[in-house]
């Protein structure tokens, strides 16, 4: 037994070498690389914590409280099964006059770059004009509203405090995220036991089995806001575009939906690629969005069903129209959707 | 257990195992691992409770699988012993079809060049097959333009086999994935505001209604 913790142990430490080496690439005027590169601007908060048994809603709170309140840069990563890893890097500032900015950028490839002013989202993103739109966050790879108002999802999920855990070399409290209904896709959340930030996040499918997984690498709290933001030129930032936020009326409407989702968007539009003509609704729970499609039926498709990355794409033939269903929850819960499709009442 | 212990004694020296067993599942006993290892050894109670504790912990953290039995230790050796049949995998979400990153446009178009000039040559071929030789001059009756001795005549239909036609269907399906995912995570992008709508919107009066569900 006690081979055994020592082989764990050894395990443990090959682990943030692994880790470390990660962030070497990612920062490398990193100066200790074999130290884990978290640093705490604040730990004096930190002890009192510890103690107090806190409940899983109780810990997203914490967390939702520090991403809006603190200065950080955190270097992350988000592995997918069988895809390449992509590596980001997040800062976050907060001023004397109460601006607060946020920065995403993608590091691999041509890149994308989100720059939030307070509540104006810019996109910078190659062969796209430039362009913002508003948001409380910007919308990385934990789900934006998980991390600005976890709060929220509550009608569609429960939050369940698991216990301690070792995360980025820091100690971690894990929390579960689980569907009320068991419709859709859980989560494992590990937030900071110190400063309540995020360490890491995993999707799992029905199985338990891990279908995204985001992983921090480093992560500076500091005093004052990084010194990138003050190199931000507020006059080359899109203006937000102005829209009109009607909503079309369709022939047909939604009569399931898992417990907490609701319908948020409804329009008629083209498709780029083939300029059909789709009746469109998006659906959302706060963590997952939805999409669901209608048209003509084209040519006799047979009822089909694939998976891209995390999405499920189901696609259902009803007579002369044609149903599609995508989004990032189970098989069997698109199915439910699309087969729930009914003529609207008038 | 031996009764070194009166029976008081072994019943509170019990439960403060069980609390250390207990401390030591979460990773939390901090002394007398040893003691608790060696008593785990002798104690099969106390075996069976590190099981169920355990249990519960990977309930609890969601890291059991959907079909855990409770034993399952014992239901392996059991399922062994009984039942050599083969056990078909459960379909699960790992199992569907992948499709892979979204294709660009232009390499898709590049892919429907390809496509149509094969048809082209095929149609031009065999328009050149029958159009009547001009190399015999002294050929008196007119060309029938229809059957020519054994030969029939070849229509792009028969040009197509049936393979041809699964595989169009194929691409079609194909292209239309591409653009239910490529909508899809446009919609995403600008689900924080309604950027687009303007440009994209079809007017009402353009657009064929789709069939009513039944």
């Amino acid at each position: 037994m006690h081979s055994i913790r020592v082989v764990l142990r050894q395990l443990k430490i090959a682990a943030a070498c692994v880790c470390s080496a990660a962030f070497f690439v990612v920062d490398v005027g990193a100066a200790q690389p074999s130290e884990p590169q978290i640093t705490d601007a604040q730990p004096a908060d930190a002890q009192v914590d510890v103690a107090v048994k806190r409940s899983g809603t109780e810990w997203l709170f914490k967390m939702n409280q520090s991403i809006q309140q603190r200065n950080y840069q955190i270097s992350m990563v988000v592995h997918r099964p069988n895809l390449d890893a992509v590596p980001y890097l997040w800062r976050h500032g907060v001023f004397d006059d109460g601006v607060t900015m946020e920065q995403l950028n993608s590091l691999n490839g041509p890149g994308k770059e989100f720059i939030r002013v307070n509540k104006t989202i810019s996109v910078f993103e190659p062969d796209v004009a430039p362009y913002s739109v508003t948001g409380e966050l910007i919308d990385g790879p934990i789900p934006n509203q998980l991390l600005s108002d976890p709060l929220s999802l509550q009608t569609a999920y429960e939050f369940i405090a698991v216990g301690r855990g070792r995360v980025s070399g820091r100690a971690a409290q894990q929390i579960r995220i689980v569907s009320r209904d068991n419709t859709r896709f859980s989560y494992q959340l590990w937030v900071d036991e110190n400063n309540g930030m995020p360490l890491k996040f995993n999707m799992l499918d029905g199985n338990g089995q891990l279908i995204k997984q985001v992983q921090v690498t480093q992560m500076v709290m500091s005093e004052k806001p990084d010194p990138f933001f003050a190199r931000i030129n507020h006059d080359v930032l899109p203006p937000v575009s102005a829209m009109s936020r009607t909503q079309h009326q369709h022939q047909w409407r939604i009569t399931y939906m898992p417990t907490g989702m609701r319908e948020v968007k409804r329009n008629t539009h083209r498709l780029h690629i083939t300029g059909q003509v789709v009746e469109y609704a998006m659906l959302t729970d706060g963590l997952v969005e939805v999409s669901v499609y209608v048209m003509p039926v084209t040519n006799n498709h047979q009822n089909s069903i694939f998976r891209h990355e995390t999405k499920t794409l189901l696609m259902r033939t009803d007579g002369d129209i044609q149903v599609s269903v995508i989004g990032e929850i189970p098989p069997q819960t698109a199915n439910k959707i699309a087969m729930s499709l009914a003529s609207r009442v008038r | 257990m031996v009764s070194m212990y009166g029976p008081v004694k072994e019943e509170s020296f019990m439960t403060q195992q069980q609390e250390n067993l207990s401390a030591f599942t979460d990773g939390e006993l901090n002394e007398g691992h040893g003691d608790l290892v060696n008593a785990l050894k002798q104690d099969e109670q106390l075996q069976q409770k590190w099981q169920r504790y355990h249990l519960i912990r990977d309930g609890l953290r969601g890291e059991l699988g959907q079909s855990t039995g409770f034993d399952v230790a014992a239901s392996i050796a059991a399922a062994i012993e009984d039942e050599p049949a083969i056990v078909a995998p459960k379909r699960t979400w790992q199992d569907l079809p992948v499709v892979s990153t979204v294709v660009p446009l232009f390499k898709q178009s590049g892919q429907y060049l390809v496509a149509a000039s094969v048809a082209a040559a095929l149609i031009l071929g065999v328009q050149n097959y029958n159009q009547p030789s001009d190399s015999e001059p002294f050929m008196t009756a007119t060309p029938i333009s229809g059957p020519q001795g054994n030969l029939t005549p070849v229509s792009l239909e028969q040009t197509r086999s049936v393979q041809r036609n699964d595989m169009a269907e194929l691409l079609e399906q194909r292209k239309m994935i591409n653009a239910l995912i490529a909508d899809h995570q446009r919609q995403l992008q600008m689900k924080q505001s309604h950027q687009f709508d303007k440009e994209e919107r079809v007017e009402q009066k353009d657009v064929q209604q789709p069939p009513q569900q039944p």
